[in-house]
């Protein structure tokens, strides 16, 4: 599926693109696809609907450097899907573009290949039907374990029921838009993102994530 | 996730929210399932799946939470969707067989005792046909068929079979269901005499789906199984020879409740509706629909809308008005009330039994004025029934309770057919722009 609805403001969709100095990070995304009966969503700090995506200004030199690059997982066997679906530029929900990982927490990550300053990301579960992903944690770091000098990014999970800490952000219902999220200016090689379920089942889908930032090495 | 006894909070429903509370290492969680799963069949029901789409994942995952049930193959002519099948259930323990035809999956797995149908609709009759006849107890998601000589078939299959066929109207098994007809409007009699239902479907718009080119179905077995092509697999829900469309997809499910609480099936079906949006789709897209019942307390009559190129109206609910009180019901709690009409006897009995819940916001403001030319807000309520299950895993659990001996089925062949059969209806009143009367023949398959 080809079509789009939104281009990013000067296009940084795509690896290749440079983003010029001062211009705001707008993701481009799909249609809307609706499928199956939606599960009720019932979470205490569950967002308001229809909350505006923070404005991220970013420099010259900024791109998608997520585009292409390698992707591994907590999960040898993903029950559907292939880990490089998650990198390639396409954001549709359907069967067929998603990769689905097992029960419980687990975590996807990728390699940026150099450290690299990271001004926002852009994150696609599975949206065809509404649902939030539970404890969703990314972080940022220089350790491809993941073992120390860790940066959050982004930290849902409000009774640090992952235990990796209580985090501050809201729960929000996935949708064709995906979500920004501002990347903080953090540096490392590798972005880290974890979830642990979600209110329609207890499965972890991965569609595309994005990470607009440059290298500094 | 904490959860409390007053939240319907989804990590309630899953092994996960289990496994996340029972283990603390992500590393022996991983493994738990697996060794839990794995050993033996023994008194074990053997099941197969045939159909792993959409519905048929949500019915899996259902599946997985409910004990002695041992998965012995999938069946699904989508490569796809066959490996999905087979890979959630390896990863849950078990080790099936993957079949693209239901022919051969029946020829080789000689010692199922049920299957679960989740195939598209112009499938349901054939499948559930060739199992009953293998001799297997059946669960086929709803609508029974696309047509009403199909699903009238399968009544009839199971009546030679002597097996067991449940039909997928998932809400009859619900206890926030079953807690507003059993004790709500038969005991406590809340809404006084029910004169009028409104039920409403309505979704955003929603392109057709797709499918990656490197997934495609080859042409040959498209057409095999009855596709025109990929696009036409893909969207089967909206092509008149494989579907009842949405009256039939979506709608099925609330006027099955209207029939269910009513007892009885309308005496004429109404209808307005047009294929007015979308390019690419046969079925109407919006349908309008008003059914008229003739019940022990008087005429009834109930109006349905499916709509599909818009939301409003907060989505899918039914609505039961009575002259002394309403309820309002719906899968998603919280849009689930009971109000009060002023005019209604003392509810404190029901309150005090917990039949009813004072709504947080039950009464309105005193400071609130009403202009006399209006009806003053009405006092709502909760039922304090919660669902800690996903939606489809008790009526699945009546299944298989059923096929041990422990129940009775919730809505089997007969029951679902005597519902379904004034559904089949809304699309012929449509296309007829009239009335169409219904006699009680034709309740009964």
């Amino acid at each position: 599926m080809k079509t789009r609805f939104l281009s990013l403001i000067l296009a940084c969709s795509v690896s290749s693109v440079l983003v010029a100095e001062d211009t705001v990070i707008t993701l481009e995304f799909p249609p809307p696809k609706v499928t199956s009966t939606p599960a009720p969503i019932n979470l205490p700090h569950l967002e308001l609907p229809n909350k505006k995506p923070p404005v991220i200004k970013v420099p010259t030199g900024v791109t998608n450097v997520a585009a292409g690059k390698t992707v591994t997982s907590s999960d040898e066997w993903p029950i559907i899907g292939e880990l490089d679906m998650i990198t390639d530029g396409d954001k549709e929900s359907e069967d067929g573009y998603y990769v689905e990982l097992g029960e419980m927490q687990q975590w996807v990550q990728v390699d940026l290949e150099t450290k690299t300053e990271i001004y926002g990301i852009g994150l696609w579960h599975y949206h065809a039907q509404p649902r939030a992903y539970l404890d969703v944690i990314i972080q940022v770091s220089d350790d491809p374990e993941f073992k120390s000098g860790n940066t959050t990014v982004f930290n849902n999970d409000h009774d640090d029921s992952s235990k990796m800490g209580r985090g501050s952000d809201p729960a929000y219902v996935e949708k064709n838009h995906g979500r920004l999220i501002p990347g903080k200016k953090a540096t490392g090689r590798y972005v880290r993102f974890y979830s642990d379920g979600n209110t329609s089942d207890g499965l972890n889908q991965y569609i595309e994530v994005e990470v607009f930032g440059r290298s500094v090495e | 996730m904490k959860t409390t006894l007053s939240e319907l909070d989804s990590s309630h429903w899953s092994r996960r929210g289990f496994l996340k509370t029972g283990f603390t290492a992500g590393g022996m969680v991983l493994a738990a399932p697996t060794i839990l799963k794995a050993q033996g069949t023994g008194n074990k029901l053997n099941v197969a799946l045939i159909g792993v789409g959409s519905q048929g994942r949500v019915l899996l995952d259902s599946l997985l939470n409910i004990e002695g049930l041992h998965f012995q193959a999938v069946c699904d002519i989508w490569e796809l969707s066959r490996r999905y099948g087979v890979n959630r259930l390896k990863k849950a323990g078990f080790d099936p067989n993957g079949y693209e035809d239901i022919e051969d999956l029946l020829a080789n797995e000689k010692d199922l005792d049920a299957v679960i149908i989740a195939t598209p609709d112009f499938w349901h009759a054939p499948h559930t046909n060739m199992c009953l006849k293998a001799g297997l107890h059946v669960y086929c998601e709803k609508m029974m068929a696309h047509t009403i000589e199909a699903a009238s078939s399968m009544v009839v299959a199971q009546r030679a079979s002597g097996k067991l066929l449940q039909i997928g109207h998932q809400r009859r098994s619900n206890p926030r269901y079953q807690h507003a007809l059993n004790n709500i409007i038969n005991k406590a009699q809340i809404p006084g005499r029910i004169t009028n239902i409104n039920g409403q479907w309505n979704r955003a718009v929603s392109e057709d789906l797709g499918s990656p080119p490197r997934y495609a179905i080859p042409p040959a077995t498209l057409k095999r199984y009855g596709f025109k092509d990929m696009h036409q697999f893909r969207n089967w829900r909206w092509f008149r020879d494989l579907s009842g469309g949405p009256i039939s997809d979506l709608g099925a499910h609330q006027i099955d409740i209207f029939n269910w609480f009513l007892g009885t099936g309308p005496k004429s079906v109404m209808a307005s509706g047009g294929s007015d949006y979308y390019d690419t789709r046969e079925w109407y897209d919006n349908v309008m629909a008003i059914f008229e019942y003739d019940t022990a307390q008087g005429p009834v009559r109930a109006s349905y809308q499916v709509l599909t190129t818009t939301s409003a109206g907060g989505g899918y609910f039914e609505q039961f008005m009575g002259d002394e009180g309403s309820v309002k019901i719906s899968e998603n709690p919280k849009l689930t009330k009971v109000y009060r009409e002023d005019r209604a006897p003392d509810w404190d009995k029901w309150i005090d039994l917990k039949y009813l819940l004072q709504s947080e916001a039950a009464y309105p403001a005193e400071n609130t004025t009403v202009d006399v030319r209006e009806t003053a807000p009405l006092v709502a309520f909760d039922l304090p029934v919660v669902l800690n299950k996903p939606l489809h895993q008790p009526h699945l659990e009546n299944f298989f309770g059923a096929v041990k001996g422990e129940n009775k089925l919730n809505c089997d062949g007969e029951h679902a057919f005597a519902s379904e059969a004034a559904i089949f209806k809304v699309n012929t009143a449509v296309a007829a722009r009239a009335t169409i009367d219904m006699k009680p023949s034709d309740f009964i398959a």
